[in-house]
């Protein structure tokens, strides 16, 4: 193929393709230590693994993220809207953090109706979903708990914590899909929440799409982060 | 996952044959290790596409777990397309992509060409085994709807839709858009009509509304299939199947400039289907916009070598854009390549043969062209006359530039004697004429070709009602050799056939004859409408 018809999304694409690969191989081999770890007894290293892990599945979301704002921008996103089982959504998004959530010991408690089921594109939930994890993983103190139900002929999703909460600066401004006036504390670059507003507003019923919203409360009082679809 | 049913998916696995391909060795080992903990056995692994088609020939395998990007060959999804039109895997087979990014076509493609399941990368050992055991247990729920498809008893595939429809299952919309997508093919459009319409009540799904407006197509009403599939990418620009619809829809038109911005953009949106690209560079030739017909012809070859959509037609396309652009070496050059690369294709070959005419005739050398000419005419005789329209006519427009007139009306004489309730047919062989400056003729031919059609079925029946059967089926045998395309022809012919058994007894002779016109024609348009009443009839016998 001639230089010039290489495009920036063949770029990104091939790129993120080899970089997913690595990072499969990198926790593949980083789980097989940590089961070898933890059957000679070495729970120190498993530890430290379970912060390795964490980085890699957060690495993963990023990926995921800027492939997909990227795709939202050039408006080539294959939005794939058909229904799904969200209590299976649910279960395969706890699935792929199964590990870095056990290394911390945190508890995860499900409540979603089995028979609930939704019109929505599986890979930008999934990928909302991943971003809410990581974003608990890192405020909860001992459990994250997982909300799925109908309200007012909308899906709510939510995602809680018993942490701190959002600080109050950044509930002042609860616009999250104009994504101003935010300040992010240290390590975050907004990108998470940018990503996950601009899929929920993908999705589309009528004249109303979805959204984001962040509160304090829920369950155990800490961070609640909350996606209706409509 | 339940004990049970981890045991039946364990058990279903140890029995399935199941191939991993992917050119990563590190990848190939991981995945075959986490199939082997999940509890497979018989597990090969490819490490390339062409290596993966030599082992889905040799063994049916029941479980297909492929890496989206194998390096140089054919891709994943070119892979998939192969193995299922050649039939290298059955319906139930499950096949599983796995990939860093989901593309357009893996979830906007045509059913037959999207894998059962994707799955983005990292994937982890549980993940794969909850995706195998519904995928198993889904492909279980579809088996006898899918296997009805297979062996083309639509009616049987729609009963099967219902029975399911009413047990009111998890993926009852699938199951819906296969019911409608038979109907469709059936051509029962009103009850897929109630069906889309009956989904977009409750959601506005751009399936149900696309089908609308397939409806809207096969019913001839236009201007409403073109607002609808408007209405669809206007919403959900990347659904490529409303596009494909509407391009249809333009071209059915006349309106081949607006089709042509319709397949840019969607050209641009997913550059590598062979098929968007093909149907560009055709119509942008038949616009005049010979560079752009260049580029997408060229594009075209470049990325179907892997594909089984790899197609003469482009060569033989590419070769005439070259020929009008005065480069007459480049465009024998193409037609050479071709040759080498659809040797053993009849088909192909008379393609290129005319291609090959209409080069030199138009570099001035006659003799050449004659020669092309006669080995053209020469393969027509392999091919049994069995030409499809558009050949034939591209066939009469390469013997009208030579000067034989003769030959090409009798061509075109074939075309519309086949065709002859087709009024678009009858309006492209017009073109044809009036473009040759022949109208006249050409208007005369056409109604004198359909007039002695219409005769000779009007007779047939008539002696038929006379009660000489014998005579009206020897009189429409006769006249089916002549026009082996007719679905008049042939489902009038059935119509007296089916008389002669009710009247002087059944013969499995008799019925083989009956079921033979009946899957003629039915492959030749499963909507005729006599073919699904002589079906119902044949079955009542």
């Amino acid at each position: 193929m001639p230089q010039d018809e290489i495009s920036f999304t063949d770029f990104i694409a091939s790129s993120i393709h080899d970089m997913k690969n690595s990072l499969m191989m990198q926790v593949h081999a980083l789980e097989s230590v940590a089961a070898e770890c933890r059957q000679k007894g070495d729970l120190e290293t498993v530890q430290k693994l379970g912060g390795v892990l964490y980085e890699a599945s957060r690495m993963n979301s990023s990926l995921i993220q800027l492939l997909g704002i990227y795709k939202f921008d050039k408006a080539i996103y294959p939005m794939d809207v058909v229904e799904h089982s969200l209590a299976d959504v649910i279960a395969e998004a706890v699935m792929q953090n199964t590990s870095n959530l056990n290394f911390k010991g945190l508890k995860i408690t499900t409540e979603c109706d089995p028979d609930l089921y939704w019109y929505f594109d599986r890979d930008l939930v999934s990928g909302m979903l991943l971003n809410a994890l990581n974003n608990a993983y890192n405020y909860t103190k001992s459990r994250i708990h997982i909300v799925a139900r109908q309200v007012n002929g909308m899906l709510e999703l939510r995602v809680e914590d018993d942490g701190r909460g959002y600080p109050a600066s950044m509930l002042s401004n609860n616009s999250m899909g104009a994504n101003k006036g935010i300040h992010f504390s240290k390590g975050s670059t907004g990108l998470g929440f940018h990503f996950v507003s601009r899929a929920a507003r993908m999705h589309k019923n009528g004249g109303t799409c979805g959204s984001l919203a962040i509160e304090n409360g829920g369950q155990w009082g800490g961070g609640c982060f909350i996606v209706r679809l409509p | 996952m339940s004990q049970d049913k981890e045991q039946t998916l364990i058990a279903q696995l140890k029995k399935a044959n199941i191939l991993i391909i992917d050119d990563f060795q590190g990848m190939r080992t991981m995945l075959r290790n986490m199939v082997k903990d999940v509890g497979g056995v018989k597990i090969d692994t490819s490490a390339s596409g062409k290596e993966a088609i030599s082992q889905l020939k040799q063994l049916n395998y029941d479980i297909v777990i492929c890496d989206y990007n194998l390096g140089p060959g054919p891709n994943g999804q070119q892979l998939l397309e192969e193995a299922r039109l050649n039939n290298y895997i059955g319906a139930a087979a499950v096949w599983i992509m796995v990939t860093a990014e989901k593309t357009t076509d893996m979830v906007m493609g045509a059913a037959e060409v999207k894998p059962d399941d994707y799955i983005l990368k990292p994937i982890n050992q549980d993940m794969l085994q909850t995706r195998l055991e519904k995928l198993l247990l889904r492909k279980k729920s579809l088996g006898g709807i899918e296997a009805a498809l297979k062996s083309k008893n639509y009616v049987g595939a729609i009963e099967q839709c219902d029975l399911k429809i009413r047990e009111k299952p998890a993926n009852l919309q699938e199951i819906l858009r296969i019911k409608s997508d038979v109907l469709l093919t059936i051509g029962r459009f009103e009850e897929a009509a109630t069906l889309f319409e009956s989904v977009l009540a409750v959601r506005s799904v751009p399936w149900a509304k696309t089908g609308l407006g397939k409806v809207k197509f096969h019913t001839k009403d236009y201007e409403a299939a073109k607002r609808i599939f408007s209405e669809v990418l206007a919403d959900n620009r990347i659904f490529m199947e409303a596009s494909d619809w509407l391009v249809k829809t333009l071209d059915a038109m006349g309106d081949t400039v607006q089709a042509q911005k319709v397949l840019q953009d969607a050209v641009g949106l997913s550059p590598n289907s062979a098929v968007r690209q093909k149907a560009l560079g055709e119509t942008a030739y038949k616009n005049g916009d010979l560079d752009l017909a260049q580029t997408a012809f060229e594009h075209t070859i470049r990325i179907s070598e892997f594909s089984p959509h790899k197609s003469a037609a482009v060569f033989a396309g590419l070769a005439k854009v070259f020929s009008e652009k005065n480069s007459p070496v480049e465009a024998l050059n193409v037609l050479k390549q071709g040759k080498r690369e659809f040797k053993d294709s009849p088909g192909a070959e008379l393609e290129t043969a005319i291609a090959e005419s209409m080069v030199y005739e138009k570099m001035g050398q006659q003799d050449k062209a004659l020669e092309a000419m006669a080995q053209a005419q020469h393969l027509k005789g392999d091919l049994g006359g069995a030409l499809g329209p558009a050949m034939a006519m591209e066939m009469a427009k390469a013997l009208f530039r030579l000067g034989n007139k003769e030959a090409a009306a009798a061509l075109l004489r074939d075309v519309v004697k086949n065709n002859h309730d087709s009024a678009g047919i009858s309006a492209q062989v017009q073109a044809l004429f009036e473009s040759e400056q022949l109208g006249d003729e050409g208007r005369a031919l056409i109604q004198a070709s359909r007039q002695e059609v219409i005769n000779i079925n009007n007779q047939g029946v008539a002696l038929g009602r006379e009660g000489k059967l014998d005579e009206a089926i020897a009189l429409l045998r006769k006249a089916l050799q002549e026009m082996p395309g007719s679905e008049t022809v042939m489902m009038n012919l059935c119509g007296l056939l089916i008389v002669q058994v009710k009247k002087s007894g059944r013969s499995d002779e008799r019925l083989a004859g009956i079921r033979e016109l009946l899957y003629r024609v039915q492959v030749l348009n499963p909507a005729n409408k006599k073919q699904h009443e002589y079906t119902a009839a044949l079955n009542a016998l």
